[in-house]
C-alpha cells in the first residue's frame, strides 16, 4: 500500500522525466493549486507566490531525474516550493525563524481553556500572525511536517522548533479569541 | 495533539482557498523550461572554451580582413597613381614624337599618314585595354599590355625618325659625292 502512494502518477512522472511536455502539463495542473497555497501561506503575496511556484516547477522539471519515488511526487515538490519560499523571504530579509524575544510577555500557565472551532476565524487568525509564526504553524498543522523536518527545513534545532511552534499556537488561540 | 490543532488538521483542505492562476504560471514555466536547454549548454565549460576560441578566431579574421582590406586599398592606390604617372609620362612623350613627325617638312606627306594610321590603331588598342583596365585594375597583363602599346608607339616614332635621319645622311652623303 504504502509503495503505491509513493508511484502516485508514476506514468506522468516518467514521462515528464524524458521531457513529454503534455504530461508535465499534466502534473503542473494536478498539483498547481496545492503549490500555490502552500506558497501563499509562507508569503501572503500573491505576485511572490506566483513567482516561487513557477520557479519550483521548472526546477523540479529539470531535475526531475533525480526523483527516485523515496516520497510521493507532491511532498517533493512540496519541499521543493517550500525551500524556495524560504529562500525568498530570506532575499527579501525577512526573518525567516521566529523571534524568540517576540513574545517573551507570554505566560507559561495553561492558556484559555476555549478552544475555537470557527474555521473562518481561525484562518483569519493566522493570516494576522507574525510571519514567523505563521510560518512554523503552517508547516506542523497544514503542510503536515512532523518537528524533526521543521528543524531541518527551517535550519533550526527540533526543540526550538516545538517551543516556537507552541509560541505561535497560544498567540493564534489569543487572536482567535478576539475576533 | 489537543483538540484546537485536531480540528484544523482535519480541516486543512479549507486552507487551500487560493486559486493559481494557471495559465499565466504555466506560460513563464514553459518559456523557462524552453531556454533551459540552450542555458545548459552554455554552462559545459567545454562549450564555454570552444566557443571562446571560435570567438577569438573570429576576431582575429575580422581585424585581419578590416586591416588587409586597408592594405589593399593603399597599395590599389599607390599602384593606381603609379599608372597614371607612367601613363601621362608616356603620353607627353609620344604626343611630342607625334608633334615632331607632323611638323617635319622633309617627310613624305604618304610616309607621314601611314605613321599618323599605325598611331591610331595603337589609340584604339590602348584605350581598348583601358576600359578593360577599369574593370580589373590588379590584372597584371593589361598592364604590361599598357607599357607596351606605347613602347611600340615610341619605337615607331624613333624608327621614323631614324630613317628621316638616315635618308638626310644618305641625300647629303650623296651631295657630298656629286
Amino acid at each position: 500500500m504504502e509503495t503505491n502512494i509513493l508511484y502516485t502518477h508514476k506514468d506522468l512522472v516518467e514521462k515528464s522525466k524524458s521531457g513529454d511536455r503534455n504530461s508535465q502539463y499534466r502534473l503542473y495542473e494536478l498539483y498547481v493549486d496545492a503549490m500555490y497555497n502552500v506558497s501563499m501561506r509562507m508569503l501572503s503575496i500573491k505576485e511572490d507566490a506566483e513567482d516561487v511556484v513557477q520557479d519550483s516547477f521548472v526546477e523540479a522539471f529539470k531535475n526531475l531525474k533525480s526523483f527516485r519515488y523515496e516520497s510521493t511526487f507532491g511532498s517533493w515538490l512540496k519541499r521543493i516550493v517550500i525551500n524556495k519560499s524560504l529562500n525568498h523571504l530570506k532575499l527579501k530579509k525577512i526573518p525567516v525563524t521566529p523571534l524568540d524575544q517576540h513574545e517573551y510577555h507570554i505566560s507559561e500557565e495553561i492558556i484559555d481553556p476555549v478552544k475555537p472551532k470557527d474555521i473562518n476565524k481561525i484562518k483569519k487568525g493566522i493570516k494576522i500572525l507574525p510571519d514567523g509564526y505563521r510560518q512554523i504553524l503552517s508547516l506542523y498543522l497544514i503542510e503536515g511536517y512532523d518537528h524533526i523536518e521543521i528543524a531541518e527545513i527551517l535550519g533550526i534545532t527540533i526543540s526550538t522548533s516545538k517551543s516556537q511552534y507552541h509560541r505561535a499556537k497560544k498567540k493564534l488561540i489569543e487572536i482567535v479569541n478576539t475576533l | 495533539m489537543d483538540d484546537f490543532e485536531k480540528y484544523i488538521t482535519e480541516n486543512k483542505h479549507l486552507f487551500d482557498e487560493h486559486k493559481a492562476d494557471r495559465s499565466k504560471i504555466w506560460n513563464e514555466i514553459e518559456s523557462n523550461l524552453d531556454t533551459s536547454k540552450t542555458i545548459r549548454l552554455w554552462r559545459s565549460p567545454l562549450i564555454k572554451i570552444a566557443a571562446s576560441i571560435l570567438i577569438l578566431i573570429g576576431a582575429f579574421s575580422m581585424v585581419n580582413l578590416v586591416t588587409s582590406g586597408f592594405n589593399n586599398n593603399t597599395q590599389n592606390n599607390i599602384v593606381h597613381q603609379e599608372l597614371r604617372d607612367i601613363d601621362t609620362y608616356y603620353k607627353d612623350l609620344v604626343s611630342f614624337q607625334v608633334q615632331l613627325v607632323k611638323n617635319n617638312s622633309k617627310l613624305q606627306p604618304e610616309d607621314k599618314k601611314k605613321f599618323l594610321s599605325f598611331m591610331d590603331e595603337l589609340d584604339e588598342e590602348y584605350n581598348a585595354l583601358k576600359t578593360e583596365m577599369a574593370k580589373n585594375l590588379n590584372n597584371e597583363y593589361i598592364l604590361e599590355a599598357i607599357v607596351n602599346n606605347y613602347k611600340k608607339r615610341i619605337e615607331l616614332i624613333e624608327n621614323l625618325l631614324k630613317q628621316i635621319n638616315d635618308s638626310k645622311k644618305s641625300n647629303e652623303n650623296e651631295g657630298y659625292i656629286l
